[in-house]
């Protein structure tokens, strides 16, 4: 009996592979705790860099004083510039500061001092009222500027940070007060097709990047009292301007207040581009996943919007972000919906074959090609094998260097100029292509193999997600080299393993797949007819919940 | 506990039911069972287990839906007392994990016979065993999405080989239904049963299903036991219509056996063993998690401690128990050990339990 029970015991090697079970994990799971906890920390970390700063000066109403200040303040800079004269023909000083470039100086020029410098002749005016500051004032605010948008400052910083952003400053004699014109003008761009999100059908409009014409442009896809469009500062040494879009009487109010509250938490000295603020919100920052949508296009983000979605637009930069995300929105494109819906759901359902294909197709090929010659019919694997015949390398090592090559192709295309780019891919086309093959460093078949993973994968309407595929398929190239097809499937679950627990501003990334909300798979794999697209999706807990009323 | 915000709907508890069922049966079944009835009847007993399996879920529902808000761990102190509650629970939760390593090895050895000869066991399980913890890590919800996605993919492969292999199909191989009498189909009865293994899962699946969902949760029993009576009774009836009871009898994985002995050309893949393989992997795969949870999830509420400590610690358990047997003979012994104790455990005992709740009158209506 203990015999029996001795031998079952197994030996010292087997207890050493239990313990490397529980330890790899184990060491996987704490590092990335540290990596989320450390973030956790600075995000906590309340930095504060403005309650530092001296303590702010007032107007004090005494010209030179005033004056000599705001020299000092930012007086220094070339493109400031300080210009002085005297108030029509009553001799009270005045000083005009704004900045070159981003002021509009024909309206400085041509409305402003012109207003000011000639004579008064309103019978209204009288003596009196000059040296009486406020009575002034009221005057030139009333009837002398004619200027839109207006303000009194009292502080000599913050009129002096609002002459940085483009506004003038006027000072004037005897006024404790500057008067902030805003005239900036920036030089903005014509609206042009956005390159990255081409459509046969559709609107040719792209977002630029100033972000009074990017909210004009929502504002202008259809009278819709209930857009709201709230503005954020963010950055905290350079600061810019930042719009949170949605609709009052569609989006859940809970996922507005999330956006609004991610957005408040960001800490960060300077938002370069829209990218920082996805990054800066997104759920889960190690998956290769993109959690925020980010796009080019006003009739996406619209169409988002009308779905109950939040977007996010930054100034200085044509991308805007919309959010929560799911995996097949990636797979969409706006042109689903305006073609019929008949060729629009079989182009879908291509998408989902390219997508699939990028993933799969060299790693499948490995796996098979390595491990189970079996599995392939007899006449397919002979010819792949006298393909291969002359190939020095392990299938891995051939599809690596071929991958590799691709991807260096794509991203030196990307960087050409425009002349010569279509030149190179040709030639690096052909060298990968024909000349692999003659020199027998690869076989042929994987040329086929690569260069369709390639093309599928620009078949996917968003970048982002078309390199979060390419780059996944290395991954499943490793495994599928170790393991073969047995490989391939780990690797399948390990994803949808990932998958199933990612979030974006906590919605399920891969709804409506899962949970199964049949309501929703009309608008998934394959696009319905929009007669029977009644509803909006219902994992965004809209508000209003009906698209149309029949 | 982490019940209370992971809720799962009434179609993903069917799902995790379907497929914690569907897991070694599709490949063993057909000969485990006509092993011991030894008439193309089979499907008979297929049909009669499944019935059987029925009940006992309807009775284990039952007894769960007393106690809508606990799991099986929890209540089961409230109905018997402290001591012999947590005595049970670990009998439960032993059960739970020998399940888990009992299909990660049937896994790695069917893996290592049909698609990586010469690949060490080790190497072929832990990898497996990581992604299960990787999932099984954020809970019960993510579990069942995951199951949610396997669920289609098996559905449409298992009917597409189903379909394809029935160029060999004898109808002649079936015959004579009932050839030897009933007696011989009572026989295969036990066996067919314990493909069936699954419904233990409901005494702990009612808590954590949706609120409103909860009284649904025999019809949860009822579909997710007719979904694996289907697919059963289509593996046994062709694996026996092809291959003949005889042919059945001399292979160790019949099933697969059928998926190599016919080819149709013109498609790119004239053989289909290894679409079968894959969903079975995938099938073994969601078997291992949902079990693997519950063992952990059960010794979280025992001791009172944090899931994942009991989700690491499971791991290197898992691992050795699934490398004891030594070959695969004492695999499937081993596995024989484990159904009989869950006759046991869940046939007998939520009726006994059930009764005695009744007769004390503890309810927890919450």
């Amino acid at each position: 009996m203990w015999e029996k029970v001795v031998s079952y015991i197994p030996n010292w090697t087997v207890f050493m592979q239990g313990f490397l079970a529980f330890l790899i994990p184990y060491i996987i799971f704490n590092v990335f705790n540290q990596l989320k906890s450390e973030k956790k920390k600075e995000s906590q970390k309340e930095t504060n860099p403005n309650s530092s700063q001296a303590p702010s000066e007032h107007y004090t109403g005494d010209y030179t004083l005033d004056y000599e200040r705001i020299k000092q303040q930012i007086g220094h800079n070339w493109d400031v510039h300080f210009r002085e004269f005297l108030l029509g023909d009553t001799g009270v000083r005045v000083a005009i500061i704004f900045l070159d470039g981003l002021s509009d100086k024909e309206l400085i020029e041509k409305h402003i001092m012109m207003a000011l410098m000639q004579n008064f002749t309103d019978e209204k005016y009288d003596e009196s009222s000059f040296k009486n500051g406020e009575v002034l004032q009221e005057f030139i605010k009333n009837r002398i500027l004619p200027i839109s948008d207006l303000k009194e400052e009292q502080d000599i910083k913050l009129s002096a940070t609002a002459v940085l952003t483009g506004s003038a400053a006027l000072i004037i004699d005897g006024i404790s007060n500057a008067l902030i014109l805003d005239i900036a003008k920036g030089k903005s761009r014509n609206i042009e097709e956005p390159v990255s999100e081409a459509l046969v059908r559709g609107p040719r409009v792209g977002f630029t990047e100033i972000l009074s014409d990017n909210t004009a442009l929502l504002r202008k896809h259809g009278e819709n009292s209930n857009l709201f469009i709230i503005n954020f500062k963010v950055g905290q040494r350079s600061k810019k301007e930042l719009i949170v879009a949605y609709i009052e009487d569609v989006a859940d109010p809970n996922l507005v207040e999330e956006v609004k509250r991610r957005i408040q938490k960001i800490t960060i000295d300077d938002v370069a581009e829209s990218g920082y603020i996805e990054q800066l919100i997104e759920d889960n920052y190690l998956s290769p996943f993109p959690q925020v949508q980010s796009t080019e296009r006003p009739d996406r983000v619209f169409a988002a919007l009308m779905e109950g979605r939040v977007a996010i637009l930054l100034d200085g930069t044509p991308f805007a972000l919309v959010a929560p995300v799911t995996l097949g929105m990636l797979l969409q494109s706006p042109e689903d919906y305006y073609e019929r819906w008949l060729p629009s759901s079989l182009i879908r359902l291509l998408r989902y074959l390219a997508a699939s294909v990028t993933l799969f197709a060299p790693s499948l090929y490995i796996a098979f090609v390595s491990f189970h010659q079996g599995l392939i019919p007899t006449k397919l694997a002979l010819s792949i094998m006298r393909a291969r015949e002359g190939v020095p390398f392990p299938a891995l090592i051939e599809a690596l260097i071929m991958e590799v090559a691709i991807e260096i192709l794509r991203e030196a295309g990307l960087r050409l100029p425009k002349p010569i780019g279509p030149t190179m891919g040709i030639v690096g086309g052909l060298v990968i292509g024909e000349a692999a093959v003659q020199a027998g460093i690869v076989s042929p078949v994987l040329v086929i193999i690569v260069a369709l993973t390639a093309i599928s994968s620009f078949v996917i309407p968003q970048y982002n997600a078309g390199i979060t595929l390419r780059m996944l398929r290395f991954i499943a190239m490793f495994l599928a080299a170790l393991f073969g097809l047995y490989g391939v499937v780990i690797f399948f679950l390990f994803l949808c393993s990932h998958l199933v627990k990612l979030k974006s501003f906590g919605v399920p990334y891969l709804s409506p797949t899962v949970p199964y909300r049949a309501g929703d798979w009309k608008d998934f794999m394959v696009r319905m007819p929009l007669k029977m697209m009644k509803n909006r999706p219902r994992l965004l807990h809209t508000k209003d919940s009906t698209r149309r009323k029949d | 506990m982490m019940i209370a915000q992971d809720r799962i709907t009434t179609s993903q508890a069917i799902v995790v039911l379907v497929n914690y069922i569907l897991a070694t049966g599709i490949l063993t079944l057909p000969r485990f069972s006509l092993e011991k009835v030894k008439t193309p009847d089979v499907w008979i007993s297929v049909l009669l287990g499944g019935l059987i399996a029925m009940i006992a879920g309807v009775i284990i529902v039952k007894l769960s839906q007393q106690f809508p808000e606990k799991t099986f761990y929890q209540y089961n102190q409230e109905i018997i007392g402290k001591w012999l509650g947590a005595f049970l629970s670990i009998l439960v939760i032993s059960y739970f994990f020998l399940i888990a390593a009992f299909e990660v090895r049937t896994m790695a050895e069917v893996t290592s016979l049909f698609l990586l000869e010469g690949t060490p066991t080790w190497a072929i399980i832990l990898p497996f065993l990581w992604v299960g913890l990787y999932l099984i890590s954020s809970g019960i919800n993510s579990i069942a999405r995951l199951f949610e996605i396997i669920f289609p993919i098996t559905v449409i492969i298992f009917l597409l080989v189903a379909f394809l292999s029935i160029g060999i199909f004898e109808i002649d191989n079936l015959r004579p239904v009932l050839g030897l009498g009933i007696i011989p189909v009572l026989k295969g009865v036990k066996t067919s049963t314990l493909a069936f293994l699954g419904p233990e899962i409901m005494l702990l699946l009612i808590a954590f299903m949706q609120k409103s969902d909860k009284k649904k949760a025999v019809k949860v029993v009822l579909v997710g036991l007719t979904i694996p009576l289907i697919f059963y009774i289509i593996t046994v009836v062709m694996v026996i219509g092809a291959l003949s009871v005889d042919g059945v009898l001399t292979r160790t994985w019949p099933t697969i056996e059928l998926m190599r002995s016919f080819e149709i050309p013109g498609l790119i893949f004239e053989r289909f063993e290894s679409f079968l393989l894959v969903i079975w992997i995938m099938q073994i795969f969601t078997t291992f998690t949902i079990t693997y949870f519950a063992a952990a999830f059960g010794l979280s509420c025992l001791l009172k401690k944090n899931i994942r400590i009991f989700m690491f610690a499971l791991l290197p358990v898992i691992y050795l128990i699934a490398m004891t047997p030594k070959n695969i003979n004492e695999l499937f012994k081993f596995g024989d050990m484990i159904g009989n104790a869950a006759l046991i455990l869940f046939g007998m005992l939520p009726i006994i339990l059930l009764f005695i709740a009744r007769l004390r009158g503890v309810k927890n209506e919450a």
